[in-house]
């Protein structure tokens, strides 16, 4: 288990690979998680927490050493489950010594009172011009902001704030206005909030869900005001489990007053039924792309069937769009082998599908030349959603719906693992309870099914350099096996 | 030949309808065992550890009433964390490795452990995930383990499983009549309840005896301005005391001892109940606190309903039931305590989006706000918590603002 020392090094990215060959496979771990304990100290979110502690950043400094070293062995540690217990074993007992007990603490000290005690402090609604269009924006989630503009230019009659490429200060300040630990796409959509909020517009849009996504809404909302930005948010979490005339009636009151009730139903099968042809088209760029024979003609066909569908506005131009999107993809030339290396990605709603909270994990397999699989989208996740039936294929392993995607990414990786894939790479945000959970199921299947699995877990800080190392092992890893099976 | 054929023929006949008969009671043999799959348990284990912590009584008396020996595991200590730690994913909480520890020194000991799936008891009452997907942790981590679990599912909103059907169905599973499953699980009900309100009242009479005493500490309040007025700086205040002289004097003549004597310092402490009420996890803050003079009121400890329902008030949309009780109860106590504690234990999801939150929306006190990972020491804490309660002596002297 050598290679289990590599990975104390202060790497940003924690990521283990789980193979069932015993001691062949390379495992590294890292982890930057101590990086974002320290961060805390200055990211205070209004109040006034006038004294930190002294001695935090000492006793952080230790802790992360401790963490990364203790990351490095357990990583190392979960590759076989013969060496597996015996090697966290010696771990523990070096690792532990002289660990700080407080990772944090912070006081606040504002002792007049002003604010109600309220998450979301009451207020008087500006009153706006009846005539002006209300402008609305949304976070940005992978290729949905196409659908999302055409829910907000169709459905709404509203306009739609489209946000430009993401920054490195987006997220930075997503990350110095959201508490530490709470999970990654927090900090990103209230990075985008921000950004949208700053290009003019009225309204930002936020979804219910499970876990803790029906809670972003609100919290992002307390923040931002705290911040001192002045908009509408549109929140669908207050409204889940109460009948359409409320979703209407809250529509109308934020957004557009004038709101066709008829229009907007039938604008709304559209807005599906895009999410739908864009899903489609992506799984069609995910398995080929990485055969292209002329590089970068795929992204250039994906993104010139993107700027189509974007143009939609009809379902007329949907169809259309999706027609000559895929005709344009399928008539590309590519250079499939007949037995290609394929990986199955599964994992965390948001990160897993979102490239830029992943860093572009898609892109870089699909640059090594791989078939790429990912069961994990709109389509299937929320309109085609069935969790019981679901988890009924994976009842082997599993008894109870394990979280939001838990169920999904379980059986897609049992999938996969049954189609003869040759790796699955399981994405997470850091701190994911839920998917943090789906792990020890995965590393069982991997380990009956003799299928290599890549887990990795991005935080605010994950850089791509480390990404790029381990993906690279992990290809090179799969591919040789598939050499020496043949 | 013939004759031999027929009688063959008739055994036949009568062994046809024997064999289905027997088919038919094995099969309903199987059918009731399968229904009462866990009739053979006689020793059940509980893990000392997360929502035991809110349902021990209810877990322990159900399964006692049901004629079973409950074996609750012993009091964490470091061997059970890092038993835990070795076999969980390192991410992992530390109240989740802990809670695995605590599962595998079970091993052996029982012959099932009890690790149910708790999802939500209603909308916005809901569970953190790791709730729910405890018994599928457990049985994927001992899954080459001999580890028998029993579980149940307690889902309202999706599956509309409430807690009483569900301890009801599970008490069937035992092989127990329905209404004996039910009495069994209406004494464990009870029993909760009234662990839970002998709590809360007790709570409550610290705090009115708590209340009272500072209000005594204030009403001498002249009159330890008049000691501190010996000191030569303070000589601009004289006149107060003389303003309310019969007060004071009656006050003095009837404690002296008194005198002298600070306010008491209320410290509600705010954290899940496996960490308020687990010294190993909160590194013995409890302990510490005490040691310096303050009186610990627990956030888990006020009325469950009262807390839950107070709640909305801070937030519409917060989806974790405890957490909900935890910011009512911060709430509904404000008035009463001098500085607020909370303590999560790293990395807790629901923790991370409620206790800045709080720290940030409810204001008027002093608050502390401790992030706890695997203990071994309590250095780095007494000197926090020292700190904090200096902040605190000196704002109840007269403080930063006030003064």
């Amino acid at each position: 288990m050598a290679d289990d020392e590599q990975s104390g090094a202060s790497s940003d990215l924690a990521a283990s690979i789980a193979d069932t060959e015993g001691g062949t496979g390379c495992g590294t771990k890292g982890d930057a998680r101590g990086d974002v304990l320290m961060a805390d100290a200055e990211g205070d979110l209004g109040g006034t927490p006038i004294a930190d502690t002294e001695g935090d950043s000492s006793a952080a400094d230790g802790e992360k050493g401790g963490i990364g070293l203790d990351d490095g062995r357990q990583g190392g540690a979960s590759f076989a489950s013969g060496g597996r217990r015996e090697s966290r074993e010696d771990a523990v007992g070096s690792v532990r010594d002289g660990d700080a007990d407080v990772r944090n603490a912070r006081i606040w000290l504002q002792l007049d009172k002003l604010r109600p005690p309220k998450l979301v402090e009451p207020r008087k609604r500006k009153k706006k011009d009846r005539h002006a269009r209300t402008r609305v924006a949304f976070f940005r989630y992978s290729y949905y902001d196409i659908a999302f503009k055409y829910f907000v230019e169709q459905v709404l009659d509203a306009d739609f704030v489209s946000l430009p490429e993401p920054t490195k200060r987006t997220l930075e300040r997503g990350t110095l206005n959201s508490n530490d630990f709470v999970c990654a796409p927090f900090k990103h959509i209230l990075g985008d909030f921000i950004d949208a909020l700053e290009s003019g517009a009225d309204v930002i849009v936020q979804f219910a869900g499970p876990c803790r996504l029906g809670y972003y809404g609100e919290l992002q909302e307390s923040i931002l005001r705290d911040m001192g930005y002045e908009f509408e948010m549109l929140n669908f979490a207050t409204l889940t489990g109460k009948p359409l005339a409320d979703y209407i009636g809250v529509c109308k009151k934020k957004v557009n007053p004038d709101l066709s009730v008829p229009h907007g139903v039938r604008g709304m099968l559209a807005v599906f039924k895009m999410i739908e042809c864009l899903d489609e088209a992506n799984d069609y760029y995910l398995a080929n792309a990485g055969f292209e024979v002329e590089a970068g003609s795929f992204d250039r066909a994906l993104s010139a069937y993107h700027g189509a569908m974007r143009a939609a506005v009809t379902e007329r131009d949907i169809a259309d769009a999706q027609r000559n999107g895929l005709e344009a993809m399928k008539a590309l030339p590519t250079a499939k082998p007949v037995d290609p290396v394929r990986v199955g990605i599964v994992g965390e709603y948001f990160t897993a599908a979102d490239a830029t909270s992943n860093l572009g994990v898609e892109r870089k397999l699909l640059t090594m030349g791989v078939e790429l699989h990912r069961m994990l989208n709109m389509t299937n996740r929320n309109l085609r959603y069935n969790e019981k039936n679901l988890r009924a294929g994976i009842s082997d392993y599993v008894k109870f719906d394990m979280g939001p995607t838990s169920s999904m990414t379980i059986a897609a990786a049992k999938r996969y693992v049954d189609e003869g894939f040759d790796g699955v790479v399981h994405l997470k945000s850091s701190g994911c309870t839920p998917e943090i959970d789906c792990v020890p199921v995965l590393q069982r299947i991997s380990r009956e099914a003799s299928v290599p699995m890549l887990f990795l877990s991005y935080d605010s800080q994950t850089s791509d350099t480390g990404l790029d190392t381990r993906l690279e092992a992990f290809y090179d890893m799969i591919a040789r096996r598939k050499k020496v099976l043949l | 030949m013939t004759q031999t054929d027929s009688s063959a023929d008739s055994q036949m006949l009568l062994a046809v309808p024997t064999k289905a008969a027997r088919k038919a009671a094995a099969s309903t043999v199987a059918a009731l065992l399968s229904r009462t799959d866990c009739a053979d348990i006689v020793r059940v284990g509980i893990p000392r550890a997360l929502l035991y912590y809110r349902y021990g009584v209810l877990w322990t008396t159900f399964f006692e009433q049901l004629g079973r020996e409950v074996v609750v595991s012993d009091i964490s200590d470091k061997d059970t964390f890092d038993a835990g730690e070795r076999i969980s994913v390192d991410e992992c909480c530390l109240a989740s490795k802990l809670y695995l520890g605590h599962v595998q020194s079970l091993i052996g000991a029982c012959d099932a452990v009890f690790v149910p799936s708790l999802a939500n008891k209603g909308h916005r009452k809901g569970f953190c995930t790791k709730y729910q997907s405890l018994p599928d942790l457990v049985a994927n981590t001992f899954y080459d383990r001999e580890l028998r679990i029993v579980s149940l599912l307690v889902n309202e909103t999706e599956e509309k499983i409430d807690e009483k059907s569900a301890f009801i169905a599970l008490g069937q599973r035992f092989g127990v009549s329905a209404a004996d499953a039910k009495r069994a699980y209406r004494a464990a009900f009870s029993a909760q309840q009234r662990a839970d309100r002998v709590a809360a009242r007790a709570q409550e009479r610290l705090m009115a005896r708590l209340d009272q005493e500072r209000k005594h500490a204030q009403d001498q309040k002249p009159d330890r301005d008049r000691t501190v007025e010996q000191a030569p700086a303070s000589a601009p205040r004289s006149g107060a005391p003389s303003m309310e002289p019969p007060i004071d004097g009656q006050l003095v003549a009837a404690r002296p001892s008194q005198v002298r004597h600070e306010a008491p310092l209320a410290i509600l402490l705010v954290a899940h109940p496996y960490v308020a009420h687990d010294p190993f996890v909160n590194g013995g803050v409890v302990d510490v606190l005490e040691s310096m003079g303050a009186s610990v009121l627990y956030a888990d400890q006020t009325d469950h309903g009262k807390a839950l329902h107070e709640s909305f008030e801070f937030s519409e949309t917060l989806p974790w039931i405890v957490n909900r009780e935890l910011v009512g109860s911060v709430t509904l106590l404000h008035a009463h305590v001098d500085g607020i504690v909370l303590v999560s234990a790293f990395p807790c999801g629901p923790d991370s989006m409620t206790n800045d939150a709080v720290a940030r929306c409810i204001q008027g006190k002093p608050i502390l706000s401790l992030i706890v990972d695997a203990q071994s020491g309590t250095a780095g804490l007494e000197t926090r918590i020292e700190s904090f309660i200096d902040i605190l002596r000196y704002q109840q002297r007269g403080g930063y603002l006030h003064g």
